[in-house]
């Protein structure tokens, strides 16, 4: 079970025009695995993640889930593979003019077949989870940043995915409100969850990572488990961004 | 682009063909057993112009009276078919004769020359000299056509009255109006000298108000001018033998005088009472026409205007070509042009009644305007959104109708708001055609009352009503909508 591959990525490469952006990437990702990916600005990490869901459409290469090669799929067989993999942004992007339920239950409902009532109840128990039980009824407009990203994950959990995309999910959060969605992150790392994070956070990182990898100019050039990326990291260039990263 | 151009030259190629063959087939002259067949004659009327036609109220219903209508009672109980009859404005009759949206124009026509080219007259049935109607302080004034030199006097566009003053009254300068009942209004304000009217329609209005006179006008009226005729499409020989036939028989009873005498008896109904309050059923009818019309096209221009944003926003590039092209065309011209191209054009294929005609054309009017506020309203929600609701599993239709749409309402709500207001103040358009609108309806009192400014301030506190409510409700559901988040 634990070493059962979920996602095989096979020779990945995108470019945007002559733009170079993800160069031949091959990798596996295990279930239950959570791999944190670090890196510069502009070394492809969210392109590398919009990826795994086809959100970003490769140029080249081969993306396996659950045994299926999602490049040959069309869009409409790609909405149920999507499904399965849940995804949190930057920007949370809640649906405004719902509420924080309605928000949860649209996609069950929409997609799954499933009662109004059982909808209900499962985005209930979720957000309890996140520790929200209280803010059923709300609008995203008037809740804080940090309790937007909880939602946004609850709404994703809500769809029962195999895997957990997470692109930046702290870094357009106030400093003290990073805390509150990384514990949740990490109770969720502890269900077992598969988990793909790109983030700045490299406390996380080490704390709840079983692999780290670094990402550089459109490559995996390094990766390991948080202690030897982390203490022993054999690149100049993962040496040179940590030493920039761990100096601020 | 090019693409554009082919298909507009395909377009005119067929609308072309189609014409031809349409006036070929008029010229194997079925005219009069076509009537005969159909069982009905269509009789084209502006109804502005007592005593030759107007309306009158009868038992809440408006109804066109007048000696042109007794004359083509006449000409339909000769030939033993009913009579049906179509209003609209005079510029627009010699297109619904070619058309074939009537069969016959009864419209205290002169067959001119000019007119000759493009229809086919029965003999002249009433001879009327030509007069001009003045102010009542300015009799002193003006004696006959040669005291109006730098003046400028009133001529219904399109009439003989006008091509008598640009050749005989080559002094005074024109102003043409459509309707004689905007030509007295602009008479009592001043705005023109006097006004060029058959002696009959002189006589009319002089009759019922105080404050006007007439003078003759002495014009040189050579013979093709003299008199009205009743016009037929080209090359309608037959029906023309049957009509003449009729205007004989009304010539040697000497019928005409008495067609006059009834006419007159329903023009004193009319003025009997000349107040707003009596004509209320009128504007009634206006304003639930108006709203009719509103309403259908703004149902229908918001269903078509998200059809034509969906095309024009995608990703395929037939689909979008189609959107861009339809909404530039659109909201290239006219809505007045499309109103009778629909009615007239499209006439020429199948027959639809006006209202429907203006229905159709106001809709798909709208739906080019209601597009470009959706498409504004679609490309105004962060892509986020979209990403969001796909990464849930979302299809693409289900994200457009459950996170995109709903929140570009909500962002162009105003604005959709104002193209509802400006609908409803457009639509005054299918006035045109005779549909029965509040615009339509504020000239049939005027005709019918010789008043001419208070029916407009009647029109103008209606359609403020109609605004300013919309404006309220819209503003209503906006409030709703903003409560949420």
């Amino acid at each position: 079970m634990q070493h059962k591959p979920l996602i095989q990525i096979n020779h990945l490469t995108k470019k945007f025009g002559d733009n170079l952006v993800l160069n031949d990437i091959s990798e596996t990702i295990n279930q239950g695995d959570v791999i944190v990916v670090i890196g510069a600005s502009g070394g492809g990490k969210s392109t590398f993640l919009r990826s795994l869901n086809l959100l970003n459409r490769p140029t080249r290469g081969e993306i396996f889930f659950e045994g299926t090669n999602l490049v040959d799929l069309s869009e409409k067989q790609l909405d149920n593979v999507r499904e399965k993999m849940g995804m949190v942004f930057q920007s949370f992007n809640l649906f405004p003019n719902m509420t924080v339920l309605e928000n949860i239950k649209l996609a069950p409902l929409k997609v799954k077949t499933v009662t109004d009532e059982e909808a209900t109840k499962t985005a209930k128990e979720l957000l309890e989870q996140v520790g929200l039980g209280e803010k059923a009824d709300a609008y995203p407009a008037s809740l804080s940043g940090g309790q937007q990203q909880r939602v946004a994950i609850a709404r994703a959990l809500a769809m029962h995915p195999d895997v957990m995309l997470f692109d930046e999910p702290t870094s357009a959060l106030d400093p003290e409100m990073v805390g509150e969605v990384l514990k949740v992150m990490q109770d969720l790392a502890k269900t077992g969850m598969t988990m793909v994070v790109v983030t700045h956070e490299m406390g996380f990182a080490r704390s709840v990572a079983d692999q780290v990898w670094f990402m550089d100019g459109g490559k995996i050039l390094e990766k390991g488990t948080p202690e030897q990326l982390f203490e022993h990291p054999k690149e100049a260039r993962t040496q040179d961004f940590l030493s920039k990263i761990l100096a601020q | 682009m090019t693409h554009l151009k082919r298909w507009l030259v395909a377009l005119f190629a067929v609308f072309a063909a189609v014409v031809t063959l349409n006036m070929q087939s008029v010229h194997a002259d079925d005219s009069l057993v076509k009537i005969q067949q159909k069982g009905t004659i269509v009789m084209g009327t502006s109804p502005d112009y007592a005593p030759y036609e107007f309306l009158v109220n009868k038992h809440g219903k408006n109804q066109v009276v007048g000696m042109d209508v007794e004359v083509a009672r006449k000409i339909a109980k000769d030939l033993g078919v009913k009579l049906v009859i179509k209003q609209m404005n005079f510029s627009s009759l010699l297109v619904a004769l070619q058309s074939g949206k009537v069969d016959m124009v009864l419209a205290a026509m002169s067959p001119t020359n000019a007119r000759r080219k493009s229809i086919d007259f029965s003999n002249t049935y009433y001879k009327s000299g030509q007069d001009i109607i003045i102010n009542k302080t300015d009799a002193k004034i003006y004696k006959d056509r040669q005291s109006f030199a730098n003046k400028k006097v009133g001529v219904q566009n399109g009439s003989l009255q006008e091509t008598l003053a640009k050749t005989q009254m080559k002094s005074s300068t024109t102003l043409g109006l459509t309707k004689v009942t905007d030509l007295i209004l602009a008479l009592k304000t001043h705005k023109v000298a006097g006004v060029v009217a058959e002696g009959a329609v002189a006589q009319a209005y002089t009759s019922n108000d105080d404050s006007l006179v007439e003078i003759p006008g002495h014009f040189n009226l050579s013979s093709d001018t003299m008199g009205t005729a009743i016009g037929f499409a080209k090359g309608s020989d037959s029906l023309v033998a049957a009509a003449n036939k009729s205007l004989a028989e009304i010539k040697q009873k000497k019928l005409i005088p008495q067609y006059l005498k009834t006419a007159g008896s329903y023009m004193k109904t009319n003025t009997e009472d000349t107040s707003m309050l009596h004509y209320w059923t009128y504007f009634l009818k206006g304003v639930e026409y108006t709203l009719l019309i509103s309403a259908i096209g703004a149902f229908f221009g918001v269903l078509l205007g998200t059809i034509f944003a969906l095309l024009r926003l995608s990703k395929h590039r037939l689909p979008h070509l189609i959107g861009v092209a339809y909404i530039e065309f659109v909201r290239g011209t006219p809505l007045m042009i499309q109103v009778m191209f629909v009615y007239f054009g499209i006439g020429i294929f199948i027959d639809i009644p006006a209202l429907v005609a203006g229905l159709i054309a106001v809709s798909l009017n709208s739906a080019a305007y209601v597009a470009e506020i959706i498409r504004s309203g679609i490309d105004s929600i962060p892509v986020g959104q979209t990403e969001a609701a796909r990464s849930l599993g979302l299809s693409e239709r289900q994200t457009m109708t459950s996170v995109v749409l709903p929140q570009a309402i909500k962002n162009i709500w105003p604005a959709l708001g104002n193209e509802f207001i400006s609908l409803i103040k457009e639509s005054s358009i299918v006035s045109i055609i005779g549909v029965t609108d509040l615009i339509y309806q504020l000239t049939v009192v005027q005709t019918a009352t010789y008043k001419g400014v208070q029916p407009i301030l009647v029109a103008m506190v209606l359609y403020f009503v109609l605004t300013f409510g919309l404006s309220k409700l819209l503003g209503h559901f906006e409030r709703k909508m903003n409560h949420a988040a």
